[in-house]
């Protein structure tokens, strides 16, 4: 899986910032210039860039989770490997984008740490369940792909490292939802009880995939500091719109039908109806659809989600096994390392 | 749902009972995609020594995409001021947010010796953002046919969008017409890959 950077945050004003300073860097930034990390930056970018690499990263690890307990019972080797291949480069990128947040001042396992304490959060759509192997196909089909969808807007921000990481994520990220799409077409071909099982299945991820892109936009989107510095280039509401266009069409050519559900506390379908706001504006170009339930959503970004506490657990336990194997290392290489 | 081994994974809250620990320090790794190019940075790693930072660089930078050399190096090595009379790798930066390229080496006794050099020999006039300078003792050189993870003799399609790029074809048009197909796949997020 992956992660969309829309994290939320506050950041303080820039009046204790040099005032020319601050105002080359943003015409340097509004020009379409980049930022490296040595170049002089106000501090609430810096902060900002930091909370939007860390979050991204938290989303990448505690995306691999739910799939990683999948490769077991992958249905061939071929998926097999690409199920590993995939759990691999999601927790590669979470490795590069602790890199870049780390750059701008706070240690990995200090990050690492924060993660398993609640201190910091992920992604929100990782804290539903999967219960099928249906789930891990729409999972790489949909969230992978909004994920693309986001990251390659990221990939035009203003900070040098964070849009080169998001240049090589993108390139691995476009695997996982060609592989996803093979997979959604592979059972939508198939006898009725795979129809069956992946219809489930997209009932379950069609709503955490469109309220993937964040909030609705506020009526200042475009003067928030995430915008006014680069550091996004492209709305939620835009993008969630970019992605309803594009799946919604493909997902009813396979034979999926595009409900909108009531879940119950553990994430189960409780009812689906078709979406009655479905339909092209032939002028606009744009589909219609139903909003994510954000009463819901934000209930379960405050923890209250069926899987939160599942992910969270799992990343402890591994963390506090972990324990012998670092200290391990450390003991042995007490002395600062040679070449 | 966890796999067996992992149902019984104890609920917890509140502080971490382990230790938090030392930074490790930081290592930047340039890959070699084939034989005719140069070497590009590829990015940053942490790790405690040489040794396992250079484990990691080969599965982490080494293995998603063709890989036939890869160099591996201390991140301080690369803007020291002192050094040793001998040879250094040079690697410019030509503009914000590229890549750091290989433009060759020279002799020097120092670091700033080693990028003022750079600048004269392989900037020339044009313009460039930094120069990183590397002493040879200090680079580990990783070879691709004995050590790299990527082979040519194995099929790693499967890890490679393009590797779906048929099959997802042939499947799509046996629901879709061949002109709904273009659409979606026109616009099938090509600028981000
Ligand atoms: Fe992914
Ligand atoms: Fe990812």
């Amino acid at each position: 899986m992956s992660a969309s950077a829309n994290v939320e945050v506050k950041v303080g004003d820039c009046s204790n910032e040099d005032p020319q300073k601050l105002a080359a860097f943003e015409e340097h930034v509004a020009n379409g210039g980049l930022i490296e990390p040595n170049d002089w930056m106000p501090e609430a970018y810096r902060s900002l860039m930091l909370r939007m690499a860390e979050h991204h990263a938290n989303s990448e690890i505690v995306g691999a989770l739910p799939e990683g307990e999948w490769i077991v019972k992958a249905p061939s080797l071929l998926r097999k490997l690409a199920l590993t291949a995939k759990v691999q480069d999601e927790v590669g990128h979470g490795q590069m984008l602790y890199e870049v947040a780390q750059d701008l001042g706070k240690s990995r396992n200090a990050m690492l740490r924060d993660l398993i304490t609640g201190v910091t959060k992920y992604h929100n759509c990782f804290n539903y369940p999967c219960p099928t192997w249906a789930d891990i196909c729409m999972i790489a089909w949909l969230i992978d792909g909004a994920a693309i969808l986001n990251q390659g807007t990221l990939a035009h921000g203003s900070f040098g490292p964070y849009i080169r990481t998001m240049r090589r994520i993108n390139m691995e990220e476009a695997f996982h939802f060609k592989h996803g799409e093979d997979m959604v077409l592979t059972l939508m071909s198939g006898t009725d009880s795979q129809k069956q099982m992946a219809q489930e299945a997209f009932d379950r991820w069609w709503e955490p995939s469109i309220a993937f892109f964040g909030p609705n936009d506020r009526p200042d989107e475009l003067e928030r500091p995430a915008m006014r510095w680069r550091m996004k280039t492209a709305t939620n509401d835009d993008l969630r719109q970019k992605f309803v266009n594009r799946f919604a069409p493909a997902a009813m050519a396979t034979g999926l039908v595009i409900n909108v559900c009531t879940k119950d506390d553990q994430g189960n379908v409780t009812s689906a109806t078709p979406d009655p706001l479905l339909k092209l504006d032939e002028e606009t170009g744009h589909w219609g659809f139903t909003q994510p339930n954000w009463e819901e959503f934000f209930r379960v970004i405050r923890g209250n989600g069926p899987c939160n506490k599942d992910r969270l657990a799992l990343r402890r336990f591994s963390y506090e096994q972990g324990e012998w194997v670092r200290k391990a290392i450390l003991d042995g290489t007490t002395t600062p390392c040679k070449n | 749902m966890l796999s067996e081994s992992r149902t019984n994974v104890p609920e917890a809250k509140g502080e971490l009972q382990t230790q938090e620990v030392q930074k490790f320090p930081i290592w930047e790794v340039f890959t070699k995609k084939k034989e005719s190019a140069v070497h590009l940075h590829a990015g940053s790693l942490s790790a405690p020594d040489s040794e396992l930072a250079q484990c990691f660089a080969r599965e982490h930078y080494g293995q998603d995409q063709p890989c036939v050399n890869m160099w591996v190096t201390r991140r301080d090595f690369l803007t020291a001021d002192s050094g040793e009379n001998e040879s250094y790798e040079l690697f410019v930066q030509w503009g914000a947010g590229l890549r750091y390229e290989h433009v060759g080496e020279v002799e020097a006794c120092n670091g700033v010796e080693a990028r003022d050099k750079c600048k004269e020999l392989f900037c020339a006039d044009k313009k460039h953002f930094t120069i990183w300078s590397c002493p040879n003792s200090g680079i580990t050189k990783i070879d691709g046919s004995t050590n790299m993870i990527w082979r040519e003799t194995t099929d790693q399609a499967y890890r490679l969008a393009s590797g779906y790029s048929k099959v997802v074809r042939k499947k799509w048009e046996a629901l879709r017409e061949s002109k709904a197909v273009d659409d979606y796949q026109s616009e099938d997020l090509k600028d981000t890959y």
